[in-house]
C-alpha cells in the first residue's frame, strides 16, 4: 500500500500534468543582496509569489535583510514598498540614499497592513512589496482569516512583484517559500560591515513547494 | 462618498436584449411560468400597456407583435460580468451584490476623478445595451437608494435631505409594518425618521428599530469582495448554429466590450487576441492575432477580427465562438534610456491615495532623515516620480545589525554595575546583560525650548537579542532591537 508521501507525490505529478501553467517557475525576481537568502531562494525573491521570512529569535537579522533589500533595489533603480505592520522601521538606520525609492506605509494594526498590501501588490509599479508583521499582536495575527492570505497570493500571482512577508512565527498558509532566521546576532557584530553581517545570517529553508513543483514540472 | 452601487433596472430583460440582435428596438417581455399560467415579469418600454404581473395572453392582445421570452441565464451571466468589470474600473474593492447590482468601496478614491469615471461608465454601458445607474453615498445602503433614483449618476452629499422624500418601500418594510405606518400617516422615509428611534422600537419591536435604521440609511455591512478577472476570455454557444457573419460579429462585439473593461479594471491592455470558432462537426477554426499596438480599444480589436472573418469559409455551421485576450502591462509612458520612472503613474498615485485613506495622509510616503542627531528624526515626503540613480559608495558604510524601533519606546529599569548596564528589569524586556557598548552621548537644540539630550547604549542579553537603550531625563527606555 503506497505511503502518504507517495500519494501526495502522485497527486502533484497529476496536477503538474493537468495544469502545467500553474507549476511553471515564476519569471523575474529581486535579489535580496543577502547571500544566504538568495542561495536558499535560488537567486532572489521570486516574483509573482509570496516568500515568508520568519524571525524565530530576537535579533535574527530580519531587519538587516530589509536594509540590504533596500540597497539592492536602489542599485537596480526599482521601486519598493514597505508595509510596516507595527511601525518599526527606523529610517536613520539605513543610508539616506537607500530610502529615495521606498514607499513606507506606517500601519497601526495587521488588518490595516493586509488591506494596504492588497492594494500595493496589485499596483504594478513595484518590484518588491515587504509586508512586515513582526511586532504585531499574535492574537490579532491569528485572527486573520486564511482567505485574506489566499487573496494576497492570488493578487501576486502572475505579476512582476516579489512579496516578502516578515513574521515572528510561521503564519502564511500554503506559502510557496518559508525561510527561518533562528540564530541571533550578537553585539560582536556591531563593528562589522553590514554586507558581511548579512552574508553570515543563518537561514533555514522550512518550506519550498516551489522547488518541488519545479522538479515535477521537469 | 464612501460607497457606490452600480444597478441595472430590469436586468434580466436588458441582458436578453443585448444578447439577441433581433430584439433590438422591439416590444419584448419576459415571462415566467408555462401555458396559461405564464405571467409577465419584465417588459420593455416599447411594450405599451404591458406591465409585470400581466398574463402572457393578455400581453399579446394588448401589444400585438410583442416578443415573449423566457430568461436567458447565459446572457445574464455575461451582462453581470460586464457590470463587475465596470465596477473594477472605479475601485479595486468590489462586491457582486446580486444579479445586475455591484457595490464598490470608494474610500480613498479621488472624488472628481471617480465621478467623471462613473458618468463615463454609465454612458459606455448604456451604449452596450445596459442602462446603468450609479449611486454613491456614505453607506452601501444609502448608495443603493441613490442608485435606484439615479439618472444615471447620483451622489448623495446630504443624506437627510435625500431620504426625506423617498417612499417608504425603499426601506423594505413588511406588509404589517407598512399597514401600521400607513395608519400613522407615514409614507416616506423622512416621515419615519422624524420619529424617535427608541419610540419606534418600543412600538414595533426590534424589527421596527431595524426598519428605522434602514430608513435613515445608517445600516452598514462588510462587503463580500470578489476578485478581479484573471483570465480575459468569453465564450458563447449558438442554438441553433449560425451560418452568417452578422450574429457572430454581434456577439464578438459584446465580448470585446466586456473583456476590454476587465482589462482596464485590472490595469492591463491586450497584446494579442485568440479567436476560436467551434463548428457543428466538432472541429474548430482557431486564429491568433498579435495586435499592432497593445491596447483596450474595442473598435481596434473588431477591425482586426472583421478583416479576418470576412475571409473565413468553414465546412460546417458555427456552433460556438470563443475570444481570449492576452494581457500585458500598458506602455503608459515612453521611458528614457536611463530613466526608471513609473510604469503606470495614474495607478500609482490613485493607489497611494487609497492607502492614505486607510492609514492617514501623514503615514505614507518616502522617509527622509532630518539633518540632526536627534533620535528618530525624519519627515515623510511625497514619493519621487522616477527612482534617482544611486550615489557613489558612502564614506562610512553602514555597520552592524540594523535598528528596528519600538514606537513608543518601552520603559525599563536598568541596574548598572561599574557604570555599565548589568540587568534590565520591570518592563516588557527583562534579563541579565551579557555585553554592553556605549555610552554614545548626543544633545541638541539647546537654544530652543525643545532641547534634548540622550545617552545611548547597545546591550546583548544573556537570553539572546541585542537591544538599543536610551537614557534621558525621563529615565531609561528600550528604543528598539538591533536585528
Amino acid at each position: 500500500m503506497p505511503g502518504a508521501s507517495q500519494t501526495v507525490s502522485a497527486l502533484r505529478s497529476l496536477l503538474a500534468a493537468r495544469f502545467p501553467e500553474r507549476t511553471r517557475r515564476p519569471c523575474g525576481g529581486v535579489s535580496a543582496a543577502v547571500r544566504p537568502v538568495d542561495d536558499a531562494l535560488g537567486g532572489g525573491l521570486p516574483a509573482g509569489c509570496l516568500t515568508e521570512l520568519v524571525s524565530a529569535v530576537p535579533s535574527g537579522g530580519g531587519q538587516t535583510v530589509v536594509a540590504r533589500l533596500l540597497a539592492a533595489t536602489q542599485a537596480a533603480r526599482q521601486r519598493i514598498a514597505l508595509v510596516d505592520g507595527s511601525d518599526g522601521f527606523a529610517p536613520e538606520a539605513v543610508p539616506a540614499d537607500a530610502l529615495r525609492h521606498l514607499i513606507w506605509v506606517r500601519c497601526r494594526a495587521p488588518q490595516e497592513a493586509l488591506a494596504v498590501a492588497d492594494i500595493l501588490v496589485r499596483d504594478g509599479n513595484y518590484a518588491a512589496v515587504v509586508l512586515d508583521l513582526r511586532g504585531c499582536a499574535e492574537r490579532l495575527l491569528r485572527r486573520t482569516p486564511a482567505s485574506a492570505w489566499y487573496r494576497l497570493q492570488r493578487a501576486a500571482e502572475g505579476g512582476a512583484v516579489a512579496v516578502l512577508v516578515q513574521t515572528q512565527s510561521p503564519l502564511v498558509p500554503a506559502v510557496p517559500w518559508r525561510l527561518v532566521l533562528d540564530t541571533p546576532l550578537s553585539l560582536s557584530d556591531a563593528g562589522v560591515p553590514r554586507q558581511a553581517v548579512a552574508d553570515r545570517l543563518a537561514v533555514r529553508t522550512e518550506r519550498s513547494h516551489a522547488q518541488a513543483q519545479e522538479q515535477l514540472a521537469g | 462618498m464612501n460607497f457606490a452601487v452600480l444597478f441595472v433596472p430590469d436586468f434580466a430583460l436588458h441582458a436578453l436584449r443585448r444578447s439577441d440582435p433581433s430584439l433590438c428596438g422591439r416590444a419584448v417581455a419576459l415571462v415566467a411560468g408555462e401555458g396559461r399560467k405564464a405571467r409577465v415579469t419584465e417588459a420593455s418600454p416599447e411594450a405599451r400597456g404591458v406591465s409585470p404581473g400581466l398574463a402572457a395572453t393578455l400581453a399579446m392582445s394588448r401589444c400585438p407583435g410583442i416578443a415573449l421570452r423566457q430568461r436567458e441565464p447565459g446572457a445574464e451571466v455575461e451582462a453581470h460580468r460586464l457590470l463587475v468589470a465596470a465596477a473594477f474600473t472605479l475601485a479595486p474593492r468590489v462586491e457582486s451584490t446580486g444579479a445586475g447590482c455591484c457595490t464598490v468601496d470608494l474610500r480613498g478614491a479621488d472624488r472628481a476623478r471617480t465621478e467623471a469615471l462613473m458618468r463615463l461608465r454609465a454612458a459606455e454601458l448604456a451604449g452596450t445595451g445596459l442602462p446603468l445607474r450609479i449611486g454613491a453615498g456614505a453607506t452601501p445602503l444609502l448608495a443603493s437608494y441613490a442608485a435606484r433614483c439615479a439618472g444615471p449618476v447620483l451622489i448623495v452629499d446630504d443624506p437627510e435631505g435625500f431620504l426625506r422624500a423617498l417612499p417608504l418601500f425603499f426601506a423594505e418594510p413588511t406588509p404589517e409594518q407598512e399597514q401600521i405606518l400607513g395608519g400613522w400617516g407615514i409614507g416616506t422615509l423622512g416621515g419615519l425618521t422624524a420619529l424617535p428611534k427608541a419610540e419606534v422600537g418600543r412600538r414595533l419591536g426590534a424589527e421596527g428599530a431595524l426598519l428605522w435604521e434602514r430608513a435613515a440609511g445608517q445600516s452598514t455591512r462588510v462587503l463580500r469582495l470578489v476578485e478581479p478577472a484573471r483570465s480575459f476570455a468569453a465564450e458563447w454557444s449558438y442554438e441553433p448554429p449560425v451560418e452568417s457573419i452578422e450574429p457572430l460579429f454581434f456577439k464578438l462585439r459584446r465580448f470585446a466590450e466586456r473583456i476590454a473593461l476587465e482589462l482596464r479594471g485590472a490595469g492591463f491592455v491586450a497584446e494579442k487576441l485568440s479567436l476560436t470558432l467551434l463548428l457543428e462537426d466538432d472541429t474548430d477554426h482557431r486564429r491568433e492575432f498579435r495586435l499592432p499596438e497593445p491596447g483596450a480599444n474595442v473598435e481596434g480589436w473588431l477591425r482586426v477580427l472583421s478583416a479576418h472573418l470576412a475571409t473565413v469559409r468553414t465546412d460546417a455551421r458555427i456552433a460556438g465562438v470563443r475570444l481570449v485576450a492576452g494581457p500585458a502591462r500598458p506602455p503608459e509612458r515612453q521611458e528614457g534610456l536611463f530613466d526608471a520612472g513609473l510604469r503606470d503613474p495614474a495607478s500609482f498615485w490613485e493607489n497611494l491615495a487609497r492607502v492614505a485613506a486607510i492609514v492617514g495622509d501623514d503615514r505614507v510616503g518616502t522617509p527622509a532623515p532630518l539633518d540632526t542627531h536627534r533620535p528618530d528624526a525624519f519627515v515623510m515626503e511625497r514619493p519621487a516620480e522616477a527612482v534617482p540613480p544611486p550615489e557613489g559608495a558612502p564614506v562610512h558604510p553602514a555597520c552592524g545589525p540594523t535598528l528596528r524601533r519600538f514606537r513608543p519606546p518601552w520603559p525599563v529599569r536598568v541596574a548598572c554595575e561599574q557604570g555599565l548596564p548589568a540587568r534590565l528589569e520591570g518592563g516588557r524586556l527583562e534579563g541579565r546583560v551579557r555585553a554592553a557598548l556605549g555610552p554614545w552621548l548626543a544633545a541638541g537644540d539647546w537654544w530652543r525650548p525643545e532641547a534634548w539630550a540622550v545617552e545611548t547604549w547597545q546591550v546583548e542579553l544573556a537570553v539572546g537579542g541585542v537591544y538599543q537603550l536610551a537614557r534621558t531625563q525621563g529615565g531609561w527606555c528600550v528604543e528598539g532591537m538591533l536585528d
